[in-house]
């Protein structure tokens, strides 16, 4: 067991002009045991990352700390690791007991016997004792997840490098295993890194998220930390399904100008936004507020564009009326409302729920309001 | 009614059992024929080479004759075919190990490395293999000359070689262009060095493309005959060119010539069993999900 330091990462592919930036400038501190996700789009570096922390890749500039080591020299093999693979790895001609004893035929002095007692004994926690005579090849998508899984386990190692291990699964055993994974890291109380691009996994596995985008980091925060107090517009539209509607305006003295209506902001919003002139309204989904009342004096009026029912509750998406470009905004509502396309439709975003962003550098400049519970979540995770 | 609402049905399922069987008819007719233009000239050679010298070209043929081994036992009395069967088996045996440390190592560098020019590096690999090898014929004798390489065992072994490497090299590179890197990846986080991982992980799983290429380059240059003709005289004279020395200039010793031929089916054959399990698997990864 250990922590991990990242000191001012730096990772380029390719030389000179025609190198690219895959990580840039990355330091980090992720503590004995905690469960770390590294999240963003594809080409944000996050794999890269890992792989650095691996030793499959060796960054260009920076240090990397496993505990107290300075690991910039050490291949993968010394760094005592263990990672689970996107694709799964398996060595196709190993059967599952030679594939979960090969890592510690090779980086201990464990007798066989010992070996095999080990490998039997995670074989068995896995559920997959009764698999140990059969080939890879033999088993299905779910069981061969488990194999990689064990197979890092029976390592007992310092760390574990988790990649995308649920993307080559179905819906329903992805959710099973996230369960699975979020249980085993409890219990094992292993360091862990995890890669992901799926922001459902990241908000519910991870102590802490590490939000990268063009090899940035945007932000290391709980999960809970970076949707309510996202550091900048990727962060706040990157994390949280569906995504948060953005509007973007010019400030007219004490007004938001958006393409489609008017926004007057609140004094605390002014203050926050000071002489900045292109800002971003950004609103979650299940904050906007529907009123089919056309009296009430809400703040502007919609039509509705597609409306996903989703049991509970339902996605609506809408324009605004006056609007010039064709662009929609979600909106979540209770699934039991009755609500039809095309129908016009009176929508208020409540002042509370409010994030602006600076529309040039993207910066949050002002970030919504919590309730008492909302701030105990975010200062109890912090 | 009843009847004739169920007879569309009936016919429909007879129509289609008759199609099945017509599908089934055509496709044992092909094979059956193309068993046949391949059988049949083995069939040809090997009662040929069972039939006494005399009988052995009449026309019509004797279809029906008293087999013998007389040509056979004459094969194996002979010391010179004795002496040229065993040599090819030593000479080819040893480029097929040879082309294979050579050629399969280099292919795993291409794959998994960056080679500078490593496309140009692989064309002029190919390249040997470019021209009729009547127009490197030459060349090779000089070279063989002033290496004192003409009629040497170890020169027909380096030349067998050369005219195999590129066919390893270039089905191998592709073949392990077929295998995830991140198998030795997790062999390396598993604690096994680059080689370990090549030796334990890789190599194993490049079994069957090993076996294929191994087969084929047996084969390439235990048919030689143009290079032997050539580079050799005595000491390291092929058995397909003892083969040949049966086409003589005013008359062909047909019965023994087939006896020959027959016999040098006969380690392919056998090579071809004992890798049959590995050549069936394939190139098929059932495991492996290609990202």
């Amino acid at each position: 067991m250990a922590a991990i330091t990242l000191d001012s990462v730096t990772k380029r592919f390719g030389e000179g002009g025609d190198a690219i930036l895959a990580v840039d400038d990355v330091s980090l501190d992720i503590k004995d045991g905690e469960f770390v996700v590294f999240v963003g789009p594809s080409g944000s570096g996050k794999s890269t990352l890992m792989r650095i922390v691996a030793g499959l890749e060796t960054q260009s500039e920076g240090d990397v700390y496993i505990g107290d080591t300075l690991v910039n020299q050490f291949g993968p093999r010394a760094r005592d690791i263990a990672m689970v693979f996107q694709n799964y790895a398996l060595y196709p001609n190993m059967t599952v007991e030679e594939n979960m004893s090969f890592g510690l035929k090779m980086s201990t002095e464990l007798s066989t016997s010992e070996i095999k007692t080990n490998v039997t004994e995670t074989a068995e926690m896995m559920g997959i004792g009764d698999l140990l005579d059969n080939k890879p090849g033999e088993l299905s998508g779910g069981q061969q997840q488990r194999v990689a899984l064990g197979r890092a386990i029976v390592r007992d190692p310092n760390v574990f490098l988790m990649d995308e291990p649920l993307s080559n699964l179905d819906a329903k055993l992805r959710t099973t295993m996230r369960t699975e994974i979020n249980r085993l890291q409890n219990d094992l109380d292993v360091t862990t890194l995890y890669v992901t691009h799926d922001q459902t996994e990241a908000m519910t596995m991870g102590d802490r998220l590490v939000v990268l985008d063009h090899g940035e980091l945007q932000q290391v925060g709980t999960p809970v930390d970076c949707f309510y107090r996202p550091v900048n517009q990727f962060v706040a539209g990157f994390i949280g399904s569906p995504s948060m509607n953005f509007f973007n305006g010019h400030m007219e003295n004490t007004t938001l100008r958006a393409d489609g209506f008017d926004y007057e902001l609140t004094t605390r919003m002014q203050s926050s936004v000071g002489d900045t002139d292109e800002v971003v309204l950004g609103a979650r989904p299940e904050d906007i507020v529907l009123r089919d009342d056309p009296n009430v004096d809400y703040e502007f009026e919609a039509v509705v564009d597609v409306v996903e029912p989703m049991g509970s509750i339902a996605y609506v998406y809408l324009r605004p009326k006056a609007q010039e470009i064709d662009q929609t905004f979600v909106v979540e509502t209770d699934g039991r409302r009755p609500i039809t396309e095309d129908e016009y439709i009176k929508v208020k975003i409540p002042d509370k729920d409010v994030h602006l962003f600076d529309g040039e550098t993207g910066r949050t400049i002002h970030q919504r309001e919590l309730d008492s519970e909302g701030q105990v979540a975010v200062s109890e995770q912090r | 009614m009843a009847t004739a609402d169920t007879e569309p049905g009936s016919s429909q399922r007879f129509e289609k059992g008759t199609r099945e069987t017509l599908v089934t008819v055509a496709r044992h007719a092909v094979l059956l024929t193309w068993s046949f233009l391949v059988l049949f000239p083995l069939y040809w050679l090997a009662s040929m080479s069972l039939k006494p010298s005399g009988q052995a070209n009449s026309l019509p043929p004797d279809w029906i004759f008293l087999p013998t081994v007389y040509n056979y036992l004459q094969l194996v009395q002979s010391s010179d075919f004795v002496t040229a069967f065993a040599n090819s088996l030593l000479m080819v045996g040893a480029s097929v190990v040879l082309v294979l440390l050579i050629g399969v190592p280099a292919a795993y560098v291409l794959s998994r490395y960056d080679i500078p020019k490593e496309r140009d590096v692989l064309v002029w690999i190919l390249s040997s293999r470019m021209l009729p090898p009547i127009a490197v014929v030459l060349p090779f004798f000089i070279i063989f000359q002033e290496f004192n390489l003409f009629d040497s065992k170890i020169g027909m072994v380096l030349m067998y070689v050369s005219i195999n490497l590129s066919l390893v090299v270039w089905v191998m590179k592709a073949f392990f262009d077929g295998i995830p890197e991140t198998l030795e990846e997790a062999a390396r986080v598993d604690g096994a060095t680059r080689f370990q991982g090549f030796l334990k992980i890789i190599l194993p799983a490049a079994k069957p493309g090993i076996f294929s290429v191994a087969i084929i380059s047996f084969i390439f240059a235990w048919i030689e005959l143009l290079f032997g003709l050539v580079l050799t005289s005595f000491n390291a004279v092929p058995v397909t060119l003892f083969v040949y020395s049966f086409i003589g200039s005013r008359s062909i010793e047909w019965s023994m010539l087939a006896a020959a031929s027959t016999a040098m089916i006969i380690p392919v054959a056998i090579f071809l069993i004992a890798v049959n399990k590995y050549l069936a698997a394939g190139l098929s990864f059932g495991v492996v999900i290609k990202e």
